[in-house]
């Protein structure tokens, strides 16, 4: 599991400073600090950024609204974004909402409203609203990661280092070729969700990820995989060995 | 010539007869027709015929007479009927219409004389002297002493001209004479003068002039005695030619003056009468302009009257309209009037608002000035252990002045609804968990113990920073008003479906019923809170209430006094449908 990346974009070193501290306590990386909109810009290409904190006034004009709107409309590159603010002006806000999703939040802020802004932020951003509130799930699935709620941080998992995941009631074992770790997710929402010409069911409890298959032993009801990871074959779902014929 | 001269007088001599025998004779005949009228007085267009008969309006009688004939079988009235149609037709010269109507007549008519006296004159007029004298004679038969209302002499008269126009003189001269001594005697002067007239140009005619002058002169100075222009004139006239003819021209001269005069002077009363036509005819006019002018009047009338009409209406509609602006205006004034006073205590509320937390900031300033000087002043002499404490006052004061200040911004935004406000569905557990995070030092240093007992599946659906404000204030209240060691707990009831109570609970100072009540009133309070040492204008609950407001949800207070507080909010818990 890798910490979650965060660029601030803040031209006040009071905030831009406590910032800081407070998200290296909550196991976030910090990415960088940018106190202008170009610096800002030039930081968040250089570096793989999973979330943007952004001060709406920059030296006084609104330009963190601009390059929250610059990065929304960059295809594949827009990244969920909080926004920061001293005044809650109507305008500002009724502006700020375009560039929608967004969350906001109001200086001064404390640890916990920046945590939970950020969750609401990647939430809304992956359209998968309640989840890290909800006792009945953890984790937001988005094309590359997952992102899934330890204590009171966020931990993202790369989807294609994911070698197989076990179904065990309300929990799912995700098994990466290095750890193994449960997260609280619905199968429903983990089958709806993930990439089907990566992931296949295997059995009413195994999804696996096609592309760290080793062998296939039908006659077993075995899949040997990466790291000799064992998956359990059953009869029902054996029809996806024609993809990976296919493949092969 | 001399001939042409007595046929001139002779056919101007017979008209007077006929016009002057009417008098005498009508009375009788009038009589019995009035006699008839009472008779047969449901004959209503015989009755009309009658009286217009008796009014010698012919025309009238000719069409009543017409109609009575079409509708009657009565053999009397018919004779009647054509009596009157044959005189009126006589009168009217229409001498064949009136032989025919005569000659229809019965002879059992009571007045068959008179018919046949008619019918005698009209062939008189037509110059059938023959005929004329057959029926005149029949008349002249009748017995003399008994009146039958018409002139014996006249008769004979006519029978005189009609003899001596078929040349029989001595026929002639016997009647006439005769005729004459008649009217000597009736004292009838103007038939004399005729009758004299006619037997001075019998014996004229027969060239007996000794005898025919003096008949001549009798006639002129018989003409002298009476005021017939026509008779005078005739009369002159004939002295005139009898003069020419004697060649007394002198004689003859004074004559045909004479009777130019008398002829001027029937052009005088010819003209005197038109000018009474004229007369007559200018009055008509003159009449005929006055109506025309009273007509103009009266259009003039009925326009200016149409005219006050329609103004009136007009006024009216004015009038209305004004009354209705008026009205208006009343009603405007009354709205503005109670606006000002709404105004007018709006500011007042404003003004001491000022002035309170004017005075608070300036007495936080102060404190925190003052705190701050005993400060430097422990720190020069290096008493470290009170350094702790006055840091705390410090930040306690500077929490506090915060708040304010934050209030008011707050207050301000929604006043002049500057702030932006979202509603969105959120789990109430962790705002207030985020809310609290900021208390917890506080908590810490009264030692209250505080608990959130809020489920993580109680949803609100509310505007975030107004639920943010709403619970930092009355999480500010709570510690406010709760005493070391107190408890403050939040927790919900779900007593209503749509709504989602969040009751903030504590075991402090609580509250009097009257405070109670003027907490939950509209009105701002800004008295003085109980411990003095609190910085507070209401302002904040004041706040509190108006941001619940505007989410639509409601606000109670609880309280007893020593025991503590609870305050509920009730908020949607969904998004409304619809």
């Amino acid at each position: 599991m890798d910490n979650v990346n965060v660029l601030v974009v803040e031209d006040t070193p009071t905030d831009s400073d406590a910032l800081g501290e407070l998200l290296l306590t909550n196991e976030y990386n910090l990415v960088g600090v940018a106190s202008t909109y170009a610096e800002a810009l030039s930081l968040f290409y250089k570096n793989k950024v999973d979330i943007v904190i952004i001060d709406v006034f920059l030296n006084g004009n609104a330009e963190g609204i601009t390059f929250a709107e610059t990065i929304s409309v960059v295809p594949n590159k827009s990244k969920p974004f909080v926004f920061l603010t001293n005044s809650q002006d109507r305008q500002i806000f009724e502006r700020a909402k375009l560039t929608h999703p967004f969350s906001f939040l109001l200086k001064p802020f404390n640890e916990l409203e920046i945590l939970y802004a950020i969750e609401m932020a990647v939430e809304k951003f992956n359209n998968q609203t309640d989840v890290f509130l909800s006792e009945e799930q953890d984790t937001v699935i988005t094309n590359e990661y997952l992102f899934v709620k330890k204590g009171r941080a966020l931990k993202k998992v790369l989807i294609s280092e994911i070698v197989y995941i076990e179904v065990e009631e309300r929990y799912c074992n995700i098994i990466t070729e290095k750890e193994k770790f449960v997260i609280l997710i619905s199968l429903t929402k983990i089958l709806k969700t993930l990439d089907t010409t990566k992931f296949c069911r295997t059995h009413r409890n195994y999804i696996v990820n096609i592309e760290k298959i080793v062998e296939i032993i039908p006659a077993d009801n075995l899949i040997i995989l990466t790291g000799n990871r064992k998956a359990i074959l059953s009869d029902k779902y054996k029809d996806f060995i024609k993809k990976i014929q296919v493949l092969r | 010539m001399i001939e042409i001269k007595l046929f001139i007088i002779s056919l101007l001599h017979f008209t007077p007869p006929l016009l002057s025998k009417k008098q005498p004779d009508e009375n009788l005949l009038n009589i019995e027709i009035k006699k008839k009228i009472k008779e047969f007085n449901s004959e209503v267009n015989f009755c009309k015929a009658s009286l217009y008969f008796m009014k010698k309006n012919w025309d009238s009688t000719l069409v009543y007479s017409m109609k009575q004939l079409s509708t009657t079988n009565n053999k009397d009235l018919i004779d009647y009927c054509y009596y009157f149609r044959g005189i009126s037709f006589k009168q009217k010269k229409l001498l064949n219409e009136a032989k025919k109507e005569l000659n229809t007549i019965s002879n059992n008519f009571l007045f068959y004389y008179k018919v046949r006296l008619s019918l005698g004159e009209i062939l008189l007029d037509q110059n059938e002297f023959k005929n004329a004298i057959s029926y005149f004679q029949e008349i002249e038969k009748l017995p003399e002493d008994v009146d039958f209302g018409f002139k014996r002499s006249t008769v004979l008269h006519n029978l005189g001209i009609s003899y001596l126009h078929l040349n029989q003189f001595d026929k002639a001269e016997t009647y006439l004479l005769k005729s004459s001594e008649l009217q000597l005697l009736n004292k009838d002067t103007i038939d004399l003068i005729g009758s004299y007239a006619d037997i001075a140009n019998l014996y004229y005619v027969q060239y007996k002039d000794k005898q025919a002058i003096p008949y001549f002169e009798k006639a002129y100075r018989l003409s002298k005695t009476i005021s017939d222009f026509e008779l005078k004139r005739k009369a002159a006239l004939n002295m005139a030619v009898v003069e020419e003819n004697r060649k007394n021209f002198l004689a003859a001269l004074t004559y045909r003056k004479e009777y130019e005069q008398w002829k001027d002077s029937l052009n005088d009363q010819n003209k005197v009468w038109e000018i009474a036509q004229f007369e007559k005819k200018h009055a008509i006019s003159q009449k005929q302009k006055e109506i025309s002018l009273l007509e103009i009047e009266n259009k003039l009338k009925v326009a200016e009257m149409n005219g006050l009409f329609y103004s009136s209406i007009l006024l009216s509609l004015l009038l209305g309209v004004g009354i209705y602006f008026y009205e208006q205006k009343v009603k405007s004034n009354k709205i503005i009037l109670a606006q000002k006073t709404e105004l007018n205590k709006l500011n007042t509320t404003k003004d001491k608002l000022f002035s309170v937390v004017s005075h608070d900031l300036r007495s936080a300033v102060n404190a925190l000035k003052v705190s701050n000087t005993k400060l430097s002043e422990n720190l020069e002499t290096k008493n470290i252990e009170n350094l702790e404490k006055l840091l705390q006052n410090n930040s306690a004061i500077a929490n506090g002045t915060y708040n304010l200040l934050d209030n008011l911004l707050h207050w301000a935004s929604l006043q002049t609804n500057q702030s932006f406000f979202n509603k969105e569905s959120m789990r109430l557990f962790f705002i207030i968990e985020q809310i609290a995070y900021n208390y917890k030092p506080l908590m810490f240093d009264k030692n209250i113990h505080f608990e959130n007992k809020v489920s993580k599946n109680d949803w609100v659906y509310a505007d975030q920073e107004s639920l943010k404000i709403i619970l930092r204030n009355l999480l500010d209240n709570a510690i406010k008003f709760s005493n070391q060691n107190g408890l403050i707990t939040l927790y919900t009831l779900n007593r209503d479906e749509a709504y989602c109570d969040l009751v903030i609970e504590d075991n402090g100072l609580g509250m009097s019923e009257t405070k109670r009540q003027e907490l939950l009133k509209e009105t701002m309070l800004l008295s003085k809170k109980k411990n003095e040492d609190v910085i507070g204008t209401g302002l904040g609950l004041q706040l509190c209430k108006s941001m619940i407001k505007k989410n639509e949800g409601r606000f109670m207070i609880e309280s007893k006094e020593g025991k503590g507080t609870k305050i509920i909010v009730s908020l949607h818990k969904n998004q409304k449908n619809g």
